[in-house]
């Protein structure tokens, strides 16, 4: 089940798509030289070029050695089928639903990102926050995770973290018992588990929101892909929170990326004896805004004023452009200031819970309906 | 007359089952046999018995004689029958008068010079003797105080056999002989009782303990949550580095609970009993009893075990006391998970092939756990080299629905250089932290008053929320975590229950917001700005 929110408005050409497929089985995450190939020569050329290890810039003869030996037996065809099989796409640069932030990477931009879930990635990442820390958290920092990611959620953001333990489930876990939407980032191809113990939060997500990869279905996560794994939640999102972070800390990288890119940086502080908060606090000193409960959040990534349109990169689509399952859900939402909570608009439109909250974050980006409380009104 | 009968009593775990021991005299070949399940100490009673009648100069009967023990089908263990057969024996060979012995209940061991022994489990029998309408019981010298612990009993200690036997037939015993020798040597009568090693502490109430909690510097939390774990009858976690003196806390907690009513110093003495465990001549256990056994310990010893029939494990000895594991991830995940049915339903039950046992287990659960496996995680500057995947899986050892019974969660804190050096402010003792709980338990007894629960720990969640209401507002905090999803519904009620123990320690008519709040930050391990509790 795939949105037509946005997709079918402008997607790139089928084959075009297919050298990405590929490209994104030989190409390690955040490969500069395959990036700037990709910008000069377009994506079915550098596609060629790398799987026969031919034209390749000077000095990278030992590097196309390992392209060509990753493209031995890839087929992209057969990915793009399995992909839609288990219910997910590859959206790539050129798309209508690609979230065009992601530019910003330059040459390490990914190549394309494969996307589990009925929502529409673009609309959903204008309106997000991500919410990074720690694996192993302390209570402290697992309950102000959960509790942002649920305030965040009542206010319709959509929480952006890694799927692992710790800080970044706690984030998720917020904002699911909220009925909100939430996007795990994962190093590891969508239809992986990792870590094992998330198979059913993962599931979870899935459902109500997105799991995003830059990497092929059945790729397994390696500490190198999980550094640059932290680049795309810092460019997808306009905001990285960290909740608790040692000195040594992953999450601290993700703020770094995020502060490279000019995104808003922002930390959670916690007791000074903590040596889970020291790397927080280090940040906190050296320029990171600190935040305290999601209203503050919300206040520097929302911009100035309102936080309510998304002026910066949202597509202008028309009240009567809009289709498909967001216009049922659309007319299914009653006039006045009221408004209808999640359930009562899934029976009025004939669709499940899960992809009325989807369209209604959709429409919320597109600055059409917008949450209050457990209700959505039109605006 | 070839037959005599009395009375003595097989112990399945705490419980007393009364056996007639029948005994029949038949000419033939000099034969002697017991019959009724009994297991290899019961059956060397013949060698005992025989021994000891000749030793006391009697004439051994020199005809086939059958000892039947009944209830036959009743598995029987150790050597506490030996008494009662010997005098069956007697009053079938007509020595002893066969009517005397007929209404009397015997319990002993009989050494082979015809000295009475003490056995494990004397209170229990007693009490099953009682019930089953006997008033006068015959008991080893050393075990007739614990015996005398039964109400409307009567008790005869005896220390030999030769001493029972003048008594039954009317002459007056001759004094015994004091060995002057045997004055200055220790009584190793009572060396078979004992289990070592099995880490538990029973303090009567006249001992002084020199445990106080005066002796703690600091740690205002923790005592905090010691206290209404003992007023309410909370489980209780204690997490933090070595040396915070989490050890040092719970060897106090035993000290702030109230004495135990008169019905629980039965239950307990009875238990110590039949483990062995009671001091001579002070039978009563009066005091809530302490039980810290070792990570290493097995399942049997734990929960209640052995070859044959279980005898009580640590969870049994620590009824109506403080049960406290120390290192709590260190013990084997199935040991934890074990503690799950006791817990929720305050008593333990064993199956063995021979029979299952139910033993009674309510006790108030104390864990103590590092953080991590070195001890150091999150502290500042203590450079801890855990991964986090070792941290997680350290604390997981004890995650899920163990610790979901667990009402209070504390990080206890290495104490500070400043606390320990101002140790003269006055720290609170024991004693006024005890009499704070028995006010608090009295409260709380005084309004569960037609329920069949006593403290707050017991109550289970719906009653608590719908026959006492709380005031409007009052749970407003923990409503908005439940919203949040940071705190479950059985969550709730725990909340609740810590937060009217709260209150009954405050002398409230129940509780407010900051009781609640209070309750929340016990539960979920974190502080909330709650200003500290100090004296």
């Amino acid at each position: 089940m795939l949105t037509d929110t946005l997709t079918g408005v402008r997607t790139i050409p089928h084959a075009d798509r297919l050298a990405r497929a590929l490209l994104s089985r030989i190409v390690e995450p955040g490969d500069e030289v395959a990036g700037l190939m990709l910008q000069e020569h377009g994506a079915i050329e550098t596609a060629e070029r790398l799987s026969q290890g031919r034209d390749l810039p000077a000095g990278l003869a030992r590097k196309g050695e390992g392209y060509r030996a990753r493209a031995v037996g890839a087929n992209p065809a057969a990915d793009l089928d399995r992909a839609h099989y288990l219910g997910a796409r590859l959206v790539c640069p050129g798309d209508e639903d690609w979230p065009t932030q992601l530019d910003d990477l330059g040459a390490a931009r990914p190549v394309g990102l494969w996307v589990r879930g009925g929502a529409s990635l673009r609309l959903l990442a204008l309106r997000s926050v991500a919410m990074v820390g720690a694996r192993a958290c302390t209570a402290y920092g697992a309950h102000v995770a959960a509790g942002l990611g649920a305030e965040l959620a009542d206010a319709a953001w959509v929480v952006v973290s890694g799927g692992a333990y710790g800080i970044d489930a706690a984030a998720h876990r917020g904002a699911l018992a909220a009925t909100g939407i939430t996007i795990g980032i994962l190093a590891c191809g969508v239809d992986e588990i990792y870590p094992r113990g998330h198979s059913a939060l993962l599931a979870r997500i899935a459902e109500q929101g997105l799991l995003i990869s830059e990497l092929p279905l059945g790729a397994h996560p390696t500490k190198p892909r999980f550094l640059q794994r932290n680049r795309v939640i810092a460019a997808l999102t306009r905001g990285t929170v960290v909740v608790e972070a040692a000195r040594r800390s992953g999450a601290l990288s993700t703020a770094r990326r995020a502060r490279d890119l000019n995104r808003l940086v922002m930390g959670v502080p916690g007791p000074v004896t903590s040596e889970l908060s020291a790397g927080v606090h280090e940040l906190l000193r050296s320029g990171g805004a600190l935040v305290t409960d999601a209203a503050e959040i919300v206040e520097l990534v929302g911009g100035i004023g309102a936080d309510l349109a998304p002026t910066r990169r949202g597509p202008i689509l028309p009240r009567d452009a809009i289709g498909g399952e967001a216009l049922r859900v659309l007319e299914a939402l009653p006039g006045g200031s009221v408004g209808a909570p999640v359930e009562y608009l899934a029976r009025d439109a004939g669709l499940p819970p899960d992809a009325v909250l989807q369209r209604l974050y959709e429409l919320g980006s597109l600055g059409l309906v917008e949450r209050c409380g457990a209700h959505w009104r039109l605006v | 007359m070839a037959f005599a009968h009395t009375g003595s009593v097989a112990l399945l775990g705490v419980d007393g089952v009364v056996v007639e021991v029948q005994n029949d005299l038949e000419p033939g070949v000099a034969a002697f046999t017991i019959v009724g399940l009994p297991d290899k100490a019961l059956s060397e009673a013949r060698d005992r018995v025989r021994a000891a009648v000749v030793n006391s100069g009697e004439k051994w009967p020199q005809r086939k004689l059958t000892v039947g023990l009944s209830p036959a089908s009743v598995p029987k263990s150790g050597s506490g029958f030996d008494l009662a057969i010997a005098c069956a024996v007697l009053a079938a060979a007509e020595r002893l008068d066969p009517a005397a012995i007929a209404r009397l209940l015997l319990i002993g061991e009989l050494g082979l010079d015809g000295r009475v022994r003490p056995v494990r489990g004397v209170l229990p029998a007693v009490l099953a003797a009682a019930d089953a309408g006997y008033d006068q019981v015959v008991v080893p010298q050393q075990t007739a105080a614990e015996a005398s612990l039964v109400p409307g009993m009567t008790v005869h200690g005896v220390q030999t056999l030769r001493q029972l036997i003048a008594q039954l037939s009317g002459q007056v015993p001759a004094e015994e002989e004091p060995d002057p020798a045997a004055r200055e040597l220790p009584d190793n009568a009572l060396a078979g009782l004992c289990l070592p090693g099995i880490g538990v502490r029973s303090r009567s109430a006249d001992e002084a303990d020199y445990r106080d909690l005066a002796d703690i510097a600091g740690q205002y939390e923790a005592r905090r949550a010691l206290e209404i774990a003992a007023a309410g009858g909370h489980h209780l976690y204690f997490k933090g580095p070595p040396g915070a003196g989490k050890t040092m806390l719970a060897e106090r907690l035993p000290g702030i609970l109230p004495p135990l009513t008169p019905q629980e110093a039965l239950e307990v003495t009875a238990v110590h009993s039949v483990a062995g465990l009671l001091p001579a001549g002070r039978p009563l256990v009066r005091a809530a009893p302490y039980c810290a056994p070792h990570h290493s310990t097995t399942m049997p010893a734990i929960v209640g075990g052995g070859s044959g029939l279980p005898r009580p494990g640590a969870v049994s000895l620590a009824h109506r006391g403080v049960l406290f594991l120390d290192e709590a991830p260190e013990f084997p995940v199935r040991v934890l998970d074990a503690l799950r049915q006791p817990l929720e339903s305050g008593e333990v039950v064993v199956a063995r092939a021979a029979g299952s046992l139910r033993l009674p287990a309510r006790f108030l659960l104390l864990l103590a756990a590092n953080p991590c496996p070195c001890g150091r995680w999150s502290r500042r500057g203590e450079g801890c080299d855990c991964t986090p995947t070792m941290v997680s899986r350290y604390q997981g050892r004890l995650s899920g629905p163990l610790l979901d019974r667990v009402d209070l969660r504390v990080e206890v804190d290495a104490v500070t250089r400043l606390e320990l050096m101002e140790r003269d402010s006055a720290a609170e003792t024991t004693a006024t932290v005890a009499a704070r709980v028995l006010a608090a338990r009295e409260r709380a007894a005084a309004r569960l008053k037609d329920t069949p629960w006593r403290t707050n720990g017991e109550v289970p969640g719906h009653e608590l929320r719908t026959r006492w209401r709380l005031a409007p507002g009052a749970l407003r905090d923990a409503e908005r975590e439940m919203e949040r999803g940071l705190l479950t519904a059985r969550g709730l009620d725990r909340v609740l229950r810590v937060a009217w123990t709260t209150a009954d320690l405050a002398g409230q008519d129940g509780p407010g917001r900051d009781e609640v709040r209070t309750a929340l930050a016990l539960r979920t391990g974190f502080s909330r700005g709650l200003p500290v509790a100090r004296p």
